[in-house]
């Protein structure tokens, strides 16, 4: 069982480091997509230092909590979309039936799915949010918290993405609502909780993952409460699980195709 | 492990006579594939067509059953080439995608070196190798070398066995020009040898092969062929090929199976197919001048153009000497005789056979 465990991380990280190998390949589209990103990131932050200039407090937030959640939304978004960025195409690739070389290897064909591709500027986002985490005045063990949180955002925002993916199986078109849903849900996690009420607040919370991802943990960044990161770490794990189930479950439904493609 | 000694136990229990065609096989064979009953449904979206049919199938949506595989069943023996045939939609792909656990059947029981695919994928994908000539599987950015070794991490082969494994199937593969060329610039017929030798890194027992030759030259059809072969020879690998290139078929195999709509309608050894098939002969004759050809029962003109013919003999009928004889010798600048292309008879079966499964169908809805 755990030489199983160790075979099939070896194939994760020996797959991750081909991709990223390939992505290298272009020295000069690598490095101006990292800084690029970077500095996209970077250019909306000022937005927030100007805003707080008007105000001291915008729904329960200071600046400092606002750099914490781009912190930890870009951190997360960037390792999932580093280390996972094909369950981002995930309904394309169930539609047009491109799961046959994973299927035929005797290994998780989800983890092989998932680290089949990654997302080279996503460095980029990596990188800003471990700088603006550093940055955040938290002191080591604050940051190596924040750390854990960028993994648990990383998990949660995955496994969203593999449950929204793999209803692709029963339902045709679902890359729509899936990608709109993905993309919702990094939107309003640079924006502070306080300024959403009612029925918006209840869809963050419960609906879409945002404040599993980086509401909570925000929270018990600033004021730590045991009770909050075991909801963040036990929500992590029940997604993870969920996810892996409904793609399993679907994956019998699998119709292939016999389309032409090659492995980029 | 375990599991391992209880595929090989089990895949022990599924010795047995095979008989076929009325030829009875005396000896006990293992069955490297054993499928009973296998079916398998699509549910296809139908839309009407323009812009009002799109609407319509967003309102009203419209699917349809489409059988792809309609309870078949068949064995392969272990260490034997089966051409596994039939024309674009019969439902070849599927059967193979349900053999290698791709697919999950609808209906019906598939052992695969007595390991079912639909609940043991991943058993089963240690001891089996595919390669589809459509999909590849190889990391294009990677050279073969690299892709190799990824594939020896995959089927949790130790680094030290992979390098062994690697130079060996290089060697015997011809692949050390170009083992460290990036796989994009290799030409096809390199890469199809290298997917075939990633199939091959954990020296499986079944090998399954979808059309490996599409698109390659002459010579590395039959270079790819001669290797399957020797593979086929040396380690005794059961070959599951399909492929509409009739050489393929012919060089390869000594057993074809014959699909069309979703079932079986031929399951007969090369030699008896041949035997029953090729006894239509092909006359090309060369005049000197414009004579007229011979009304004979069992001779058909296919084709005449000035002093040159082309005669059906059907040696059933007539035997080829007498077909001869009615043919003014001394006239006769050039002859050739030749036995119907197999690609033409495969081309009848598809289609006497389609036509025939067509009728059952329609009366059977009837």
């Amino acid at each position: 069982m755990l030489t199983a465990v160790k075979n099939q991380v070896r194939v994760c990280m020996l797959s991750v480091k081909y991709n990223i190998m390939r992505e290298m390949l272009n020295k000069v589209t690598f490095l101006t997509n990292v800084t690029f990103m970077i500095l996209n990131n970077g250019s909306i932050l000022i937005q927030w230092f100007i805003l707080f200039r008007l105000r001291e407090d915008i729904g329960g937030y200071t600046m400092r909590e606002v750099i914490l959640l781009w912190g930890l939304t870009a951190a997360s978004f960037g390792l999932s979309h580093i280390l996972f960025a094909r369950v981002y195409s995930l309904p394309e690739l169930i539609v047009s039936g491109k799961l046959d070389s994973y299927l035929v290897q005797p290994k998780s064909v989800l983890l092989g799915v998932m680290t089949s591709a990654t997302d080279i500027s996503a460095i980029g986002d990596l990188l800003y949010g471990v700088i603006l985490l550093a940055a955040g005045g938290l002191g080591v063990r604050g940051f190596m918290m924040s750390l854990l949180f960028v993994v648990t955002g990383m998990i949660i925002l995955t496994a969203f993405a593999v449950l929204l993916g793999s209803l692709s199986f029963w339902f045709v078109r679902v890359d729509m609502l899936s990608g709109q849903m993905i993309m919702g849900l990094v939107s309003f996690a640079t924006y502070p909780d306080g300024i959403f009420r009612g029925i918006s607040r209840f869809l963050l919370y419960f609906v879409m993952p945002v404040g599993m991802v980086v509401y909570h943990p925000v929270h018990i960044l600033v004021r730590f409460d045991a009770g909050m990161l075991l909801t963040v770490l036990g929500y992590a794990c029940l997604l993870s699980v969920a996810a892996a189930a409904v793609f399993y479950r679907g994956l019998r439904r699998y119709a292939s195709s016999s389309l032409m493609e090659a492995r980029m | 492990m375990g599991d391992t000694l209880r595929c090989m136990e089990q895949a022990v229990l599924f010795c047995h006579s095979r008989v076929s065609k009325g030829l009875v096989r005396e000896e006990s064979v293992m069955q490297a594939i054993r499928v009973e009953a296998l079916s398998k449904t699509f549910r296809v979206r139908r839309k009407e067509k323009g812009l009002r049919g799109s609407v319509q199938a967003i309102l009203r949506p419209r699917t349809e059953e489409v059988r792809a595989v309609r309870e078949v069943s068949f064995g392969v023996d272990e260490g034997e080439m089966l051409a596994f045939i039939g024309p674009n939609g019969a439902g070849k792909s599927t059967t193979i995608k349900m053999l290698t656990g791709i697919l999950y059947p609808d209906g019906g029981r598939v052992e695969v070196l007595g390991i079912d695919p639909a609940k043991q994928r991943r058993q089963l994908a240690y001891q089996i190798g595919t390669v589809f000539g459509q999909k590849e599987q190889l990391w294009t950015h990677l050279t073969p070398y690299d892709n190799f070794r990824f594939f020896g991490a995959i089927y949790d082969i130790t680094e030290n066995e992979t390098e062994k494994r690697i130079g060996e199937l290089a060697e015997r593969f011809e692949l050390g020009e170009f083992i460290n060329t990036p796989v994009r610039n290799l030409s096809l017929g390199q890469r199809i040898r290298c997917e075939i030798v990633a199939s091959l890194i954990h020296k499986p027992q079944v090998l399954f092969l979808d059309e490996p030759t599409i698109g390659l030259d002459p010579v590395v059809k039959e270079s790819v062929r001669s290797l399957v072969k020797q593979m086929n020879r040396e380690c005794n690998t059961t070959i599951f090929l399909t492929s509409h290139d009739v050489g393929d078929i012919e060089k390869l195999c000594k057993r074809i199976i014959i699909v069309n709509a979703g079932q079986i309608v031929l399951d007969d050894s090369m030699e008896h197919l041949k035997y029953h098939y090729l006894h239509k002969k092909i006359v090309e004759v060369k005049m000197q001048e414009e004579t007229a050809l011979p009304q004979v029962e069992g001779i058909t003109v296919l084709k005449q153009k000035g002093t040159n013919a082309r005669l059906e003999v059907d040696t059933a009928v007539i035997a080829i000497s007498d077909a001869l004889r009615q043919i003014n010798a001394e006239a006769v600048e050039d002859i050739n005789i030749s036995n119907v292309p197999l690609e033409n008879i495969i081309m009848n079966i598809y289609k006497a056979e389609g036509k025939d499964l067509t009728e059952q169908a329609g009366n059977g809805q009837g």
